[in-house]
């Protein structure tokens, strides 16, 4: 098996690795978001584990406790926490993230009440600042010391500044890695697809960093031999995407998906954690500074961020993409619009998308990808000849 | 009452439900008839070159009045918008600059009757532009949508951070007036505290005035003086059978003094209202002399359509007799200053959203109103109503049959209001009746 099959089948089977590690006597700590510092997990001794939905698993549990406009994908993660498919979880750090994750916490403590015996990790509640001012740094520089103080608690040992040192080297070095799988797709022409990389990326949050580390590297040892991906290349905002239902729809056409704003896609691996820094403080101010996830005000950091993001991965089209009921990111939409087709770059909006697409969904989505393809491609052959004519002339 | 038209000229469907609500009490009327003197003079004060200010409701007002700046509560102006039947236009009007039609409403109409920048139609004028917005960044949309309020205006946002409580405390009423520094953790105080601070000081620069905590002082012993008054409503209400007071004019009376809390016009009104539910209750008046069902509200009030509760009176003899906003103003404001005032107005907001959502209180509150059942909207569009199965369950518990009904608050595009009454008019029949 190849390093990318490796990757794919961590992405496939999510809880493999930490099952395995478990088996093993290793704890593992589930966190939600890409807003809880990993490094601290790992510096614990811990197997850091990202919670992520099941579009095909149902919601039937999570439905009785919650309105049926809580979003889908937390409504998910939180029916497999409520039916046993997390039970492999010792602990569970929920970061004050968006409303829906933030709620899980407070709906987890209240369905613990109605039904005790129910067997659910230990939870803690990591509560992150929503502005990038001073006064919020220094509470999230509090919280981070508080959450050290309850990995210590948990695993009844100190976490040293050498052990912290160390998981943050191992986070960089991937973080490192994967931003040049996310050059090979900003590559003219792309190396790798938006599915491929969706996968490369997510695994990295299923398995041990270490382990992915050397995939990757590997992985990349061999990417000059990767095939060139053909197609109009689009870039993807909106909500987080944690499965590959709605990039293999979009790439099944003639475009490739070259980049995306999204915490389980090229966001993830922005911004290194200071080394030069002390590892403790490095990691409060990473996680309180790093590139902008839709929780964070002010919102014109989200508008230049997409923007720079989609120019920089040679996006020829955008495609917004919001499950139903993620409303936050939605008041960014029109001025991304128009600050993308200020530069030339045309969009399409699917708002209220369902977690899990039917067939007649994906037969609609697959039409309006198809003209929004043809049409930027068709924009393109024009461009291009009235290029030749001028020359010509 | 004038057709209300979208923004292409069609008239709206649904913009003309119900009938307008009935007010009984003087306290009410005087207190409608105040604010929109208050605001006329308000107006005059900001052309004048005055500061103004315009802040969510569940944000620190006092610091701005121990100012002498103005302040308008954006739910208040929402509600005024939307018992205007304008709600359908604006939210239109949004919705053709590119917002999605599921957005939050709550919260953002006044920023949709901003983006309309027409002053004619805009209730009484609309407002001017204020000095600073405040909110706390309570949902992942209030960022945003103050964010592009200030843009509008071109003036600034001061947000506050919303921390959250890690422990859910139980029988929080119980405590919260004099053991704020309990119920609420120390380490959200500290940073609301600092927020507040840093608030007075941009306040300071920007209006050059100065803060005096003599009269922050005054202001938060007014504020205990005028929640005392509805704790003594709220409980007189809550025994009287049949019920002294409807729900239209308990909203006027409390909402009305509480967008002014800390004045003397506020603390005089809570009285008078208090003095005016005792009248009647003396006299033996009721909403309705054949009450043969007492309900509960959950949520906010149905702004567009106030009329809809006094429908039920007269079918069923079913009366609204309580809601959350004089619940709130009897057991979630009032602060023992504990020597150190400004961290009692910190720990008055910090959970007040927790708190006023949390089942077991609401359970509390329906109990000691005597109702025989609750109906309870929510929002399709408020993230914060995700959680309300619990309190459909915490009721269910306690065996008080809840209805909940989905709807818009104050948007009327989507109320159908046949259908809203067929639904409470069965819960009615089947569950409370029967």
């Amino acid at each position: 098996m190849d390093a990318f099959e490796t990757m794919q089948k961590h992405y496939q089977q999510r809880d493999l690795a930490a099952r395995k590690w478990k088996e093993k006597g290793g704890k593992v700590a589930g966190y939600f978001c890409n807003n809880v510092p990993e490094e601290m997990i790992l510096a614990a001794g811990f197997f850091p584990f990202r919670i992520s939905g099941d579009p095909w698993g149902g919601t039937e549990v999570a439905d009785r406790y919650t309105e049926p406009f809580y979003e889908p994908d937390v409504r998910s993660m939180f029916n497999m926490l409520l039916t046993g498919r997390y039970d492999f979880l010792d602990f569970l750090i929920i970061p004050h993230s968006r409303d829906a994750i933030l709620a899980l916490y407070y709906h987890l403590g209240k369905v613990q009440q109605i039904a005790p015996t129910l067997k659910l990790p230990e939870l803690h509640l990591f509560d992150t600042p929503h502005t990038r001012f001073w006064m919020s740094g220094l509470y999230m520089r509090d919280r981070v010391r508080e959450l050290k103080k309850k990995l210590e608690e948990w695993s009844g040992q100190e976490i040293s500044n050498e052990r912290l040192s160390k998981a943050i080297a191992i986070g960089n070095e991937n973080k490192m890695l994967l931003k040049k799988v996310a050059a090979l797709r900003a590559a003219e022409p792309p190396r790798i697809s938006g599915v491929e990389a969706l996968q490369i990326i997510g695994s990295s949050m299923f398995m041990l960093k270490e382990e992915h580390n050397k995939l990757l590297r590997q992985f990349l040892t061999e990417a000059a031999r990767l095939p060139a991906k053909d197609g109009v290349r689009l870039f993807v905002e909106g909500s987080p995407i944690d499965n590959l239902q709605f990039y293999e729809l979009v790439e099944s056409g003639n475009a490739t998906i070259v980049g995306e704003d999204n915490c389980w896609g090229n966001r993830y691996s922005d911004d290194p954690v200071d080394v030069s820094l002390d590892p403790l403080e490095a990691i409060a101010e990473r996680y309180h500074l790093k590139s902008p996830c839709p929780r964070m005000h002010p919102m014109d950091r989200r508008v230049e961020y997409c923007l720079r993001s989609a120019v920089e991965a040679k996006a020829q089209g955008m495609i917004f993409f919001f499950l139903e009921w993620d409303n936050a990111l939605a008041w960014e939409y029109p001025d991304q619009k128009k600050a993308l087709e200020e530069k030339g770059i045309p969009t399409v909006c699917f708002e209220m998308q369902k977690y899990l697409l039917s067939d007649p969904e994906r037969e609609r989505l697959r039409t309006r990808i198809e003209q929004f393809v043809e049409a930027i491609g068709m924009d393109k052959k024009s461009a291009r000849s009235a290029h030749a004519r001028h020359a010509a002339q | 009452m004038s057709e209300v038209r979208s923004v292409s000229g069609q008239p709206k469907a649904g913009s003309g439900q119900g009938d307008r609500s009935v007010k009984q009490l003087r306290s009410s009327v005087e207190a409608a008839a105040y604010q929109k003197e208050w605001f006329k003079k308000t107006r005059e004060r900001i052309s004048e070159g005055d500061p103004f200010a315009l802040a969510q409701a569940d944000t620190p007002h006092e610091i701005f009045l121990t100012m002498d700046i103005p302040v308008v509560p954006v739910q208040w102006w929402s509600a005024v918008i939307a018992a205007k039947r304008l709600s359908a236009y604006y939210f239109d009007l949004m919705n053709e600059r590119g917002y999605q039609r599921n957005l939050c409403r709550y919260c953002c109409l006044p920023l949709a009757c901003t983006m309309d920048h027409n002053p004619e139609r805009a209730p009484w004028g609309g407002l001017p532009k204020p000095t600073v917005l405040l909110a706390e960044l309570t949902c992942d949309s209030h960022s945003k949508i103050f964010h592009l309020w200030a843009r509008e205006y071109g003036c600034h946002f001061f947000p506050l951070e919303c921390s959250a409580s890690t422990v859910s405390y139980s029988r929080w009423w119980e405590r919260i007036k004099h053991h704020w520094d309990e119920v609420i953790e120390p380490h959200r105080l500290d940073l609301r505290v600092e927020e507040l601070k840093a608030l007075i000081r941009f306040l300071e620069v920007t209006t050059e005035r100065t803060f005096s905590h003599a009269k922050f002082v005054e202001i938060m012993e007014l504020e205990n003086e005028q929640e005392e008054y509805f704790k003594k409503t709220r409980d007189l209400i809550a025994e009287t059978v049949p019920c002294p007071v409807n729900l239209a004019d308990q909203f006027a009376s409390t909402m009305n003094p509480q967008w002014h809390r800390g004045t003397q016009w506020g603390r005089d009104q809570a009285r008078m209202f208090y003095e005016e539910v005792k009248e009647r209750v003396n006299k033996g008046e009721a909403v309705c002399k054949n009450e043969k069902l007492r309900l509960m509200w959950i949520g906010a009030g149905l702004w567009h359509n106030i009329a809809f509760y006094q429908y039920f009176e007269e079918k069923y003899g079913a009366v609204f007799v309580c809601s959350i906003y004089l619940s709130i103003a009897a057991d979630g404001y009032a602060r023992d200053c504990l020597n150190d005032p400004l961290r009692a107005l910190a720990s008055r907001h910090l959970s007040m959203g927790e708190h006023l959502r949390q089942p077991d209180w609401l359970v509390k509150e329906a109990k000691l109103h005597k109702v025989n059942g609750a109906v309870m909207i929510v929002a399709e569009n408020c993230i914060r109503d995700v959680g309300r199965r619990f309190t459909q369950i915490a009721f269910e518990d306690a065996g008080i049959p809840l209805l909940t009904i989905y709807a818009d608050v104050v948007d009327a595009r989507e109320w159908d209001d046949d259908k809203i009454k067929s639904q409470v008019s069965s819960f009615i029949e089947e569950r409370l009746l029967s």
